[in-house]
């Protein structure tokens, strides 16, 4: 165990060896979830007021989804494919320890390095603004468009419990994911172009950057048969919106299957892969 | 001999690579090529043994470094480490063979190095009391004490090798694996590694597989060696037994009456000898 624990520090003083990065990294965060909220609050203020899309429920949806959005990232993908591509991953295969389980512990320390320095940041700068644009007090210019937000319940809290429980399922859906498209590298060698296209994909169907339930109806009903909204319409919506208990466990199974359902994918392509590969160079 | 008296056990070892038909076009009629790049190899390393593995660039060397390091899966053949097959008791070898790869670095590249160490003492339970008495040993024998609180990025490649080498060897590994490991360093610190193996050598009885291009490490640290060329072994014996064999068959001597083995590596290479 304490191995795994080693690889856990270790990834989390990678993460913090270049201070600028992580700055960075949460600067741009900041300025992602500014703008994305003044796009939907534009879009709501001229046409798109349907009487069945609620604004709020939107607004509240994208805010979440941003700040989930810096837990959720993971660039084992790009790791896979870098050590597969240089020869690299050789010397991880050496090594008493199981090379996925490596990974994990790494991410999982990538993942609180990111959640002190941009996930804690961000919910504390939303909900400190948002309470502050409505009171008198303070009105800086470029803070107005925030005032849509005042006075609003970001999460329901009743309901954070589920929550959590289905980050914490959405966390190792997305992990299991970005893993699988990694070791497509065993065949491919180089991914990237597949990283590309999944990568967009995905960015549609999971709901990080639209709601899902604003697709038109055949992409709604597609997607229903897809793990991509496991990451973040899922969770996203449990933290948001009120729901029935029998709903939100509907949710949660069918995260658990996906689960299920990747992990042993996973499995067989890295036990099928490991043969496959081919040492690059020397 | 026994048959655990044998660190390693190599018996007609296979590798074939596929490679996309690239000359031939699109349309080429056969889309794959077969490189062998191992065609059936046997041999055995007793324990203790220091061995050089040489072969021509592209002759099937580290091919064979890797499938011994149980990186690469045979086509055919069997290894077997100190009786263990890599099929059923990979985690066991794994414990006990330490590699390095003198183009590649084990250690985390942006932390310190002393980290990375930590990282292998618990990887392979190491216990607090050998930990630290190697780190000793290594620490005066490679000087590993002026960059030990340095990450990798930060070292000359000199460095990074000797700290490479001391992590392979911080879990008293049964065999060790070099692969290259003197590439592209300065004679300085050549001497240092070269002392550093046989040290080693002498007091845990560690057998080595050293593969190299430079004929100076083999003389300096082999007692045997085994020639390999496009996949096939060509020799394998003491260095001495080789040089008889060529003045025997070549009947060629030089000035100074020594036979120079750099000398007869090119005649094999060349294909006008063995």
């Amino acid at each position: 165990m304490r191995k795994y624990v080693d690889h856990m520090t270790i990834g989390m003083k990678e993460q913090l060896v270049y201070p600028g990065a992580v700055w960075a990294g949460l600067f741009s965060k900041v300025l992602y979830l500014y703008l994305q909220f003044c796009i939907w609050k534009a879009l709501f203020s001229d046409c798109l007021e349907k009487p069945t899309i609620n604004r709020t429920d939107t607004l509240r949806y994208i805010i979440i989804a941003t700040i989930v959005s810096t837990i959720m990232e993971c660039n084992v993908t790009e790791k896979i494919n870098a050590q597969i591509q240089s020869g690299n991953i050789a010397i991880e295969l050496i090594r008493p320890i199981g090379f996925k389980r490596m990974l994990f512990a790494r991410h999982v320390g990538d993942t609180a390095v990111k959640m002190i320095c941009c996930t804690l940041p961000l919910i504390v700068l939303t909900t400190v603004t948002m309470q502050w644009c409505g009171a008198d007090g303070l009105r800086l210019p470029f803070l107005q468009e925030w005032s849509a937000g005042t006075g609003m319940q970001l999460m329901c809290i009743d309901q954070l419990g589920y929550g959590i429980l289905s980050l914490f399922l959405a966390y190792g859906i997305q992990f299991l994911y970005s893993l699988i498209i990694g070791l497509l590298a065993f065949w491919l060698i180089v991914t990237w172009p597949v990283n590309m296209f999944l990568g967009a994909v995905y960015r549609l169907l999971s709901g990080v950057w639209i709601p899902v339930t604003l697709f038109p109806e055949l992409l709604y009903r597609i997607n229903l048969w897809l793990p991509f909204r496991a990451v973040y319409a899922i969770p996203v919506s449990i933290l948001t919106t009120e729901m029935k208990r029998k709903v939100i466990w509907q949710s949660v199974s069918v995260q658990m299957v996906w689960l299920v359902i990747l992990y042993g994918f996973s499995l067989f392509l890295w036990r099928v892969g490991r043969k496959k590969l081919v040492v690059q160079g020397g | 001999m026994r048959p655990d008296d044998y660190s390693i056990e190599v018996k007609n070892l296979k590798k074939t690579f596929q490679v996309r038909n690239r000359e031939g076009g699109l349309f080429a009629a056969k889309r794959y090529l077969q490189i062998e790049a191992v065609r059936d190899i046997s041999f055995s390393i007793p324990k203790g043994e220091i061995v050089g593995l040489i072969g021509s660039n592209g002759a099937g060397k580290s091919t064979t470094v890797k499938m011994l390091t149980g990186i690469l899966t045979p086509d055919q053949g069997s290894i077997r480490i100190r009786g263990m097959d890599y099929r059923k008791n990979r985690r066991d070898i794994l414990m006990q063979i330490g590699v390095v790869f003198g183009q590649r670095s084990v250690l985390c590249w942006d932390i310190p190095i002393v980290e990375s160490f930590r990282l292998f003492r618990d990887m392979y339970s190491i216990s607090e009391q050998t930990y630290r008495k190697n780190m000793d040993i290594f620490s005066e024998l490679l000087n590993l004490k002026e960059y030990l609180y340095q990450p990798p990025r930060l070292l000359s490649l000199g460095q990074r090798t000797k700290a490479d080498l001391a992590a392979a060897l911080l879990y008293d590994p049964e065999i060790l694996f070099l692969d290259e490991p003197t590439i592209g360093i300065d004679v300085l610190a050549k001497d240092r590694i070269r002392e550093f193996i046989k040290v080693i050598n002498r007091e845990r009885h560690t057998t080595v597989v050293l593969t190299t291009h430079d004929v100076s490490d083999i003389e300096a640290l082999c007692h045997k060696m085994l020639v390999i060329d496009r996949g096939s072994l060509l020799y394998d014996g003491t260095l001495q037994g080789m040089k008889e064999q060529y003045l025997a068959q070549c009947g060629e001597t030089s000035a100074t009456g020594e036979i120079e083995l750099e000398h007869i590596i090119k005649q094999i290479y060349e294909g006008s000898f063995l």
